[in-house]
C-alpha cells in the first residue's frame, strides 16, 4: 500500500478539525434543551417501548456519529490516495527539464523565472494522469536529475520545489542526455559490430521549462523524445550586465594596477548608469557608461599603489537580472617562493636562476655543500622554511621538511629501498627518448638535443610519476613523501672534481633548461605568478596549486562559509563549490593574510541574454514554443470533497432541526 | 330575588374587572334559563323545585291514598269525597332540592394550555353551579385540594360567593392525587346527587380508583375531561428533556414525526380508555379542549348529554 498525500499541511489542519466539530455537535445534541409539560405520563407511554432496551437505544443515538466519523475517515483515506503497486498499464512518460541557470533568475515575471517554471511544472505534474510515469531534471551547465521516473506526484511536486537557482550557465544538452538515457536505458549494445536494441525505445515527452538561452541542441541526444518547449519569461527583455572584468599589474611600476571589463546591453534602448568600482568594499572610482541598444563597451580602470585585495565592479541600473550586473575581481597576493639552492658552483643553474620572471617569482638564497652540514640549515630544513631546496649535485644526509629537487646527486637512504626510490649505476652516454607532457614541470620541455654523457636510471616508487625516459631508463621521477614532493634527476649538468668542475651535460646551455627551472619552482615551490587571480564560471573548477610550507588550507566563499582542505601531495588542489558568484579567498593554516584569491563571476553573454527565444534549434529541426497551448487540466477533487463535507455537516443540522414535511 | 341576582352579577364583573371574568353577564343570561337535570332522582334535604321520591307538598299530583286518622284534612280530596262518599288524602310529589357536586382538578396540569385548563374548568364548573343556583339546588363546589371542605352555597343570591371562590382558587403544587381527593370528597359528602368531575386525567396513580369511589356513591356522575391543544398536538421540535411540571419527572425524547405519530396513538388510546371506563359506569364522559367556547359546550354538548335542559 503506498500512499500520496494530496492535502497542504494547512488543509489537512481543516480536516482534522471536522471531527472535533462533529463530535462537538454530538455533544451539543446531547444537550438538551428543557421543556416544560402538563404531565410526561402521555410521553412516557409513548416512548415506552424506546425503553425497553435502553442499551440499544444508546447504541442506536451513536449509530449516527459512528457513521458520520467513518464516512469522514474514508474521506481522510481517500484524499491520501492509497493504491497498490499493481500491474496497471503505465502511462505515459514524462520528464520535467527545468532550467535553473543564472537567467532564470530574472524577475521579468514575478517572482522569479524559476519560480513561475516551477509553478508551471508543478500544474503539469498534478494534470498528469495517475499513470503516467514522470522524472524531474534541473539543469545549468550540468544536469541534476533531482527525482528518477516515478507515479508518485508528491514526490515529483517535493522535486520541483527543491530546485534552487544558481549562477551557472546553460548547457541544455547534458540535460537531455540524462533524460534520454534514463527514459531509455541502455539504447543499444555493440556486439560484433552489430548494433542490437537491448530496451525497447520508449517514447517520452519531455517538458522544456527554460527560457530558450540553451543554444543549439544536438539531435543524436534526443534519441526517442519529444520535445515540448515551454518558454519562461517575457519576451524582449532588457538587461546590462558585465561580461568580463580582468585586473593586470603595470610590469613597471608593480603597484600600479588596470582594470578592464566589459559591458553589453542586452536591451532595444539606449542605457546611461554608472559603474563603480570597489576595492575592499571602499569605493575607489566611478565612471559613467552609455551604451547603445544591444552594443557592448569597454571600461578601464587604472588604480595606484595597491598591493592586494578584493574588487567589485558595480552597475547601478536595475534591470530584470541583478546578478550579472556585479563582477568581481581579485589580486593575488604577492608571494614569493623562497628556495635554497645548495650548489658547488653552477653557472648555467645559476644564470637561470636569475631570469626577471622567476626574480618575482621567488627569492632565492644560494649555499655552499658546506651549509649542509651547519646548524643553520638543520634548523631551516626541520621547520619548513623553503617551499624548495634544490640540491645540485649533491644530496643531504636526511631529507628536509620541504619539496626537493636534486639535479644529479644520489639522495639519503631513508627514501631508498623497499618500494621506494631506487637508483641505477651510472652509465653513460645517453639521450632522453620521452618527456612526460602531462605534468606541468615538465610539459613544455623539449629535450632531444640534449646530451648526457653519464646519468644513472631513477626508478620512483609505485606513487611516483617518471617525466623524462632516456635510453637507458627513466631518468628524471617525482614521487610524493607524506605532504612533501622530491623530482630526482638522475644526472647532473656540471660534475666537481678534483681538477674542477666537469661538464656532464649540455642542457645548461639549451633553452629548455631555464624554461625547466622555472617550471619546477613555479609547481614544486607554489609560486604565484600572475596578479590577477583566475576567474572561473560560477559552479566551475578552479586548480590551485598551494605552498608547502602549509598542509592545511580554508577557503573562504564569499558568503564567508569556510571550506577546509587537505593540501593534496602535489599542491595542486581541484575546487569547485563556486556556485557563488564573488571572491574567494584561500588562507593557509597558521597565516591569517590570504594565500591565494580566485573568483567566480557570472560572464556569459548568452545568460546576459533576457530575450526569449520562440523556437529552439535542434539541427534540422526547431522546436517550437507550446506554453500557450498546453491543456491545463484543473482538478475539482478539492472542490467536490468541500462541498461533500459542507453537505454532511447540513445534513447533521438538519436531523438535529428535525425538519419534517 | 330579581336584585339579588343583579347584585350578584354587578358585583361578579366588579370583582372580575380586573381579570376576566369566569362569566361574562350575557353567559350568565343564557345559563338562567338552563336547569340541571339528574337522570336519577335523590332525596333531597331541603324543599326544593325538584321532585323527590318523597311525597310531600307540590302542585304536581301523585297518588290517592286513604285517609287515616291524624291526617292532615287540607289534603282530603273532598271533590272525590262528594261523589264517592268516602275520604281520599290527595298526594302531591314532594319537590326537593338537588344536590349538585362540582369537583375541579387543581393539580399544576391544570395551569397549562391557552387559556388554561383551569380557567377552563372554573367557567364550566361556574356555569353548571350558576344553573344549579338559579333553579335553588344545593350547590357544592370544591378543587381537590379543598375537597374535605367544599364551598355549599344554596339560592341564587349566593352566586357572588360562588364565583368569588372560584376566581380565587389557584392550581395548588400541593394537590392532592385523585384518588385522595375524591376520598375525602366521598366522605364528606354523604348526600346523593350529581357530580361533575372536572380534570385532565393526568394522574400518574390512575383514575380508575377515584371513579370507581364515586360510582359506589351511586351519585350521577358526569367526567369534564379537559385537555389543551398543546396535549392534543403538541407542537415540540428538536431534543428535549420534557420536565413534568408536577413531579419534576425529566423524559429524554427526540421529537421525530414516528414519535408524534406514537403519541397521537398514546393519546387517543387514553382518551379511548377513558371514555370506555365511564361508559362501562354510566359516568358520563365529555371531552372537551381548553380552547374551545363554553357556550356550545353547555348549550349542545352537555344538553346533548343530558346534564342541562
Amino acid at each position: 500500500m503506498s500512499w500520496i498525500n494530496m492535502l497542504t499541511p494547512m488543509q489537512w489542519l481543516l480536516l482534522a478539525a471536522i471531527p472535533p466539530a462533529i463530535l462537538s455537535l454530538y455533544f451539543l445534541k446531547l444537550k438538551r434543551r428543557e421543556s416544560l409539560v402538563p404531565s410526561t405520563l402521555l410521553w412516557k407511554k409513548a416512548i415506552e417501548d424506546l425503553h425497553v432496551n435502553s442499551i440499544w437505544q444508546r447504541l442506536r443515538k451513536n449509530l449516527l456519529l459512528y457513521l458520520q466519523l467513518l464516512f469522514l475517515a474514508l474521506l481522510i483515506l481517500a484524499c491520501l490516495r492509497p493504491g497498490w503497486s499493481g500491474l496497471n498499464r503505465i502511462g505515459e512518460r514524462r520528464i520535467y527539464v527545468i532550467d535553473n541557470s543564472a537567467s532564470m533568475q530574472a524577475t521579468d515575471v514575478q517572482p522569479s523565472r524559476l519560480e513561475v517554471a516551477k509553478s508551471k511544472a508543478k500544474a503539469l505534474i498534478s494534470d498528469a494522469s495517475s499513470n503516467d510515469v514522470a522524472m524531474v531534471i534541473a539543469f545549468s551547465d550540468r544536469a541534476d536529475v533531482r527525482q528518477g521516473f516515478t507515479s508518485d506526484r508528491r514526490r515529483l511536486l517535493d522535486a520541483v520545489d527543491s530546485i534552487q537557482p544558481t549562477s551557472r550557465t546553460t548547457d541544455a544538452n547534458e540535460a537531455l542526455r540524462a533524460a534520454s538515457g534514463l527514459a531509455n536505458p541502455g539504447r543499444t549494445s555493440f556486439e560484433e559490430n552489430k548494433d542490437i536494441q537491448v530496451a525497447e525505445a520508449v517514447p517520452a515527452t519531455v517538458y522544456m521549462l527554460t527560457d530558450g538561452a540553451i543554444g543549439k541542441l544536438a539531435e543524436d541526444d534526443l534519441g526517442q523524445l519529444k520535445i515540448e518547449y515551454i518558454p519562461i519569461g517575457k519576451p524582449g527583455t532588457e538587461n546590462l550586465g558585465i561580461v568580463g572584468f580582468a585586473i593586470e599589474r603595470d610590469d613597471s611600476q608593480k603597484e600600479n594596477i588596470e582594470t578592464f571589463s566589459r559591458i553589453i546591453n542586452r536591451g532595444s534602448e539606449h542605457v546611461d548608469c554608472t559603474a563603480s568600482l570597489y576595492l575592499d568594499n571602499n569605493l575607489v572610482d566611478a565612471s559613467s557608461v552609455s551604451i547603445d541598444a544591444g552594443q557592448e563597451v569597454g571600461l578601464r580602470f587604472e588604480l595606484s599603489g595597491v598591493d592586494t585585495g578584493q574588487l567589485r565592479l558595480e552597475l547601478d541600473h536595475q534591470d530584470a537580472l541583478m546578478v550579472d550586473n556585479v563582477a568581481y575581481a581579485a589580486i593575488r597576493p604577492n608571494r614569493q617562493v623562497s628556495v635554497l639552492l645548495v650548489t658547488a658552483g653552477n653557472t648555467a643553474l645559476e644564470k637561470a636562476l636569475q631570469t626577471g620572471k622567476l626574480q618575482q617569482l621567488a627569492s632565492l638564497k644560494i649555499e655552499n655543500v658546506g651549509f649542509l652540514d651547519s646548524p643553520e640549515y638543520e634548523a631551516a630544513s626541520g621547520d619548513a622554511q623553503f617551499d624548495l631546496i634544490i640540491f645540485d649535485a649533491c644530496a643531504p644526509k636526511k631529507m628536509p621538511a620541504g619539496n626537493t629537487l636534486f639535479l644529479g646527486g644520489v639522495p639519503p637512504e631513508d627514501i631508498q629501498g623497499d618500494s621506494r626510490w631506487e637508483f641505477g649505476e651510472l652509465t653513460g652516454p645517453a639521450l632522453i627518448l620521452d618527456v612526460n607532457r602531462t605534468n606541468p614541470v615538465t610539459e613544455y620541455l623539449e629535450m632531444a638535443s640534449v646530451s648526457i654523457v653519464e646519468m644513472r636510471t631513477v626508478k620512483p616508487p609505485a606513487t611516483g610519476t617518471v617525466l623524462m625516459t632516456s635510453d637507458v631508463g627513466p631518468v628524471f621521477a617525482v614521487a610524493p613523501r607524506g605532504p612533501y614532493q622530491d623530482a630526482i634527476l638522475g644526472f647532473e649538468l656540471v660534475r666537481p672534481t678534483a681538477q674542477g668542475v666537469e661538464i656532464n651535460s649540455d642542457w645548461g646551455i639549451r633553452r629548455s633548461f631555464p624554461v625547466f627551472i622555472y617550471a619546477a619552482i613555479e609547481h614544486l615551490g607554489g609560486g604565484i605568478t600572475a596578479a590577477s587571480a583566475p576567474s572561473v564560471l560560477p559552479g566551475g573548477a578552479i586548480h590551485l596549486t598551494l605552498s608547502s610550507r602549509s598542509n592545511r588550507y580554508d577557503i573562504v566563499d564569499p558568503k564567508g562559509k569556510k571550506v577546509s582542505i587537505d593540501r593534496g601531495v602535489d599542491g595542486r588542489f581541484i575546487y569547485t563549490q563556486t556556485d557563488v558568484p564573488g571572491v574567494y579567498e584561500v588562507h593557509s593554516e597558521g597565516l591569517g593574510q590570504a594565500v591565494e584569491r580566485f573568483c567566480s563571476n557570472l560572464f556569459s553573454a548568452s545568460e546576459s541574454d533576457l530575450g526569449i527565444r520562440d523556437t529552439i534549434d535542434t539541427g534540422a529541426d526547431k522546436i517550437a514554443a507550446t506554453g500557450a497551448t498546453i491543456r491545463a487540466r484543473q482538478e475539482t477533487w478539492r472542490w467536490l470533497l468541500v462541498i461533500g463535507l459542507g453537505l454532511l455537516m447540513l445534513e447533521w443540522i438538519i436531523f438535529n432541526k428535525r425538519i419534517f414535511v | 330575588m330579581t336584585s339579588s341576582v343583579e347584585s350578584a352579577n354587578t358585583s361578579i364583573s366588579n370583582d372580575s374587572s380586573a381579570t376576566d371574568a369566569i362569566l361574562s353577564p350575557e353567559m350568565m343570561a343564557k345559563l338562567e334559563r338552563m336547569e340541571l337535570v339528574s337522570r336519577k332522582i335523590f332525596r333531597g334535604r331541603m324543599k326544593g323545585e325538584r321532585r323527590s321520591k318523597r311525597k310531600g307538598q307540590s302542585v304536581e299530583f301523585a297518588d290517592f291514598r286513604n285517609y287515616v286518622a291524624g291526617d292532615d284534612l287540607r289534603f282530603i280530596d273532598w271533590n272525590l269525597f262528594a261523589r264517592m262518599d268516602r275520604l281520599y288524602l290527595k298526594l302531591f310529589l314532594e319537590e326537593e332540592d338537588l344536590h349538585f357536586y362540582t369537583l375541579i382538578d387543581d393539580s399544576m396540569s391544570m395551569d397549562f394550555g391557552e387559556p388554561s385548563k383551569f380557567r377552563v374548568a372554573k367557567q364550566i364548573a361556574a356555569s353548571l353551579a350558576y344553573i344549579g343556583l338559579c333553579r335553588g339546588d344545593r350547590v357544592s363546589i370544591s378543587t381537590f385540594t379543598s375537597s374535605a371542605s367544599p364551598i355549599v352555597v344554596r339560592g341564587r343570591s349566593s352566586a357572588h360567593r360562588m364565583l368569588g371562590f372560584l376566581q380565587n382558587a389557584p392550581c395548588s403544587e400541593t394537590s392532592p392525587t385523585m384518588e385522595e381527593s375524591v376520598r375525602r370528597f366521598c366522605l364528606k359528602n354523604t348526600g346523593k346527587g350529581i357530580v361533575v368531575m372536572i380534570t385532565d386525567l393526568m394522574s400518574k396513580t390512575g383514575y380508575e380508583t377515584a371513579l370507581k369511589m364515586l360510582v359506589a356513591r351511586e351519585m350521577d356522575i358526569y367526567l369534564i375531561h379537559i385537555l389543551s391543544p398543546e396535549e392534543l398536538k403538541p407542537t415540540l421540535t428538536g431534543d428535549l428533556k420534557l420536565l413534568d411540571c408536577e413531579d419534576l419527572d425529566m423524559r429524554e425524547v427526540s421529537v421525530s414525526a414516528t414519535l408524534l405519530e406514537r403519541y397521537e396513538q398514546t393519546l387517543n388510546g387514553f382518551i379511548e380508555q377513558a371514555r370506555s371506563f365511564c361508559n362501562r359506569r354510566s359516568i358520563t364522559y365529555v371531552s372537551v379542549r381548553s380552547d374551545q367556547d363554553i357556550d356550545p359546550l353547555l348549550n349542545e354538548y352537555l344538553r346533548a348529554r343530558g346534564l342541562v335542559r
